[in-house]
């Protein structure tokens, strides 16, 4: 008996020291910055001396601000740009891929490269295409449309955030993994079935596949739709917001504010991107009754 | 029959591949272009276009090395991801064992919360590392880029490890209990030889992602000695302003290393978003 006991004693200490070094890492950085984020957005703070508590004055500035309605309106544009415009190219290019032509392995691949480059230098890149004097963009366009040849895209109002936005089209890869993995794991038979009954290619994608994938293009677009809540790097590092603000996010004021030391203002900026970025998500976790909260494992 | 099937083939066909090449050139053209520019001379960038180099200016490579500094840059970049994988490899394995193969109470209640940090965009948590930086005295030092780095990463590496420990059989640990097989010794004998593909997926993703962060970075370290590739990149566009070659060739060199391991990794790294996608 007094074995046993030293046994489960033994097993919870070793199972303690095994956690110990996850759960430091994760008060530190996850639970700490969560409450003290918290704090913050009620606090009128400039990261010295005593914290005022100020109630939802912040929130209040915030959502009365004209820039930050500017923000937010930018980010809903991201959202649905990455939501109904990433989704379904990916899905395009995933049924496509799915039906294994030549060379889909080599393609899937090279699809996806882009998401494992940096922002800065995807930025840095996209900056040079570009740019009104040399840039790659505007040598294609000169000869069909003369009065572009020295247009400045990301440099002009009407078509900054349209720029920006433009560019990320380069990550539909990482949708597109996630909806040929779903799609391999619909039965053959249905299409054997479909292809007796003389169905075309378009009509089993149409009828088979993506009724089938509907789970799977509802998280994606949720997904694609939190990452354009949260957008900050690209825009940051291509326009830095401007010009005149016109392609600014909730991301972007939030760094100004820090910047600004205004501490309380940005914790109130972050719990509305948390509320935001991270709510809508949850919400379908609990629509569709998916508890695991991880159906993603990058970016 | 044929005739019709035949017919409705070569549009099908032509569509696929059209749809295909679109997204090819759309991948590709940039780094291409980024590719060649980098081998011009300013003068030809200047002038624009996608036209080849008249010859090529490989001195454009030794002045980005040169310029940006970019002996040490890479030293420090490599430093914080390895150190940063490291960390983030060896505290998720050692969690992750215990969450995939014992019985404890709050077991699942901790698997979720450890893997619902990949809900927080990060974005949020600037200021609170920030004075977390600051106030244990790790401004301006390496050492709390790789910490970050680190725990940033714990959710997908707990989910990762956690589901390829899970999968091994019950079969192979029993037979080592009753050798008498220590708590640990099953750990480093057993579960994580057997986990070796989970440990590096996680440990790919957490590379690709310390190499390529850029605003902790910025925000967390101040002088020249501590910059890390991203910045030194990022600092070095405005050196570069009216110098378009060598910084061409500065960010073909700072993306090698993730192509890199992309090239080696790719299948980890596919099967690993797979993974999550198919739980999802």
């Amino acid at each position: 008996m007094a074995t046993l006991r030293q046994d489960r004693i033994r097993k919870g200490l070793n199972i303690t020291l095994f956690l110990a070094p996850v759960i430091v890492l994760f008060v530190l950085f996850f639970l700490f910055p969560l409450f003290f984020t918290a704090q913050t957005s009620l606090m009128k703070w400039k990261g010295i001396g005593e914290m005022e508590f100020i109630g939802l004055k912040n929130f209040e500035r915030m959502f009365g601000d004209d820039t930050f309605q500017l923000a937010l309106k930018n980010n809903l544009i991201w959202a649905l740009a990455s939501g109904f415009i990433q989704v379904p190219l990916a899905l395009l290019v995933a049924l496509i891929l799915n039906r294994k032509p030549k060379g889909w392995g080599a393609l899937r691949t090279i699809f996806f490269l882009p998401n494992v480059i940096s922002a800065v230098a995807i930025a840095m890149m996209w900056t040079q295409i570009y740019n009104p004097g040399h840039g790659l963009l505007n040598t294609i366009l000169a000869p069909f449309f003369p009065q572009l040849a020295q247009f400045h895209w990301l440099g002009d109002v009407s078509t900054s955030l349209g720029a920006v936005i433009a560019q990320s089209v380069i990550y539909i890869g990482y949708f597109m993994i996630i909806l040929m993995a779903a799609a391999t794991n619909i039965p053959d038979e249905l299409y054997e079935a479909a292809q007796l009954d003389g169905a075309t290619s378009w009509q089993q994608e149409w009828k088979i596949t993506i009724p089938m994938l509907r789970g799977t293009l509802v998280t994606a677009a949720t997904l694609a739709m939190a990452y354009g809540i949260r957008h900050f790097e690209a825009t940051f590092l291509m326009t830095g917001g401007g010009p005149a603000h016109s392609t600014t996010t909730m991301g972007i004021i939030l760094y100004q504010q820090m910047d600004e030391l205004q501490y309380g203002r940005a914790g109130a900026v972050a719990i509305i991107l948390i509320a935001f970025g991270t709510g809508m998500i949850v919400l379908l976790r609990a629509l569709f009754g998916n508890k695991d909260p991880m159906s993603d494992a990058s970016q | 029959m044929k005739q019709t099937t035949g017919s409705q083939k070569i549009p099908g066909f032509l569509l696929k591949w059209t749809v295909l090449s679109l997204f090819l050139i759309l991948t590709l053209m940039p780094f291409l272009w980024l590719l060649i520019s980098s081998l011009k001379t300013t003068f030809e960038i200047e002038s624009g276009g996608f036209s080849f180099p008249a010859s090529l200016q490989f001195i454009n490579y030794v002045n980005a090395v040169s310029i940006a500094n970019l002996p040490l840059l890479f030293t420090n970049s490599v430093l914080v991801a390895v150190l940063a994988v490291a960390l983030n490899v060896a505290v998720g394995s050692l969690a992750a064992f215990v969450l995939a193969r014992e019985q404890f109470p709050g077991r699942d209640f901790l698997y979720v919360a450890l893997t619902a940090g990949i809900l927080i965009p990060i974005i949020s948590f600037l200021v609170p590392y920030f004075i977390l930086i600051t106030r244990i005295g790790l401004y301006n030092n390496l050492i709390s880029l790789i910490l970050i780095y680190a725990a940033v990463n714990i959710p997908v590496t707990v989910f990762l490890i956690t589901s390829f420990m899970k999968a091994i059989p019950k079969e192979m640990e029993e037979a080592a209990v009753m050798d008498g097989c220590t708590f640990s010794t099953r750990f480093w004998r057993i579960i994580l030889p057997l986990a070796q593909s989970g440990l590096a997926t996680a440990g790919t993703f957490c590379f690709i992602y310390a190499w390529n962060e850029f605003i902790l970075a910025m925000l967390f370290t101040s002088s020249e000695s501590t910059r890390t590739v991203q910045l030194g990149i990022r600092f070095f566009q405005s050196q570069f302003q009216t110098d378009y070659g060598p910084m061409f060739a500065a960010i073909m060199l700072s993306i090698l290393p993730t192509v890199a391991v992309y090239v080696f990794m790719h299948n980890k790294i596919i099967s690993g978003l797979t993974a999550g996608a198919v739980k999802g």
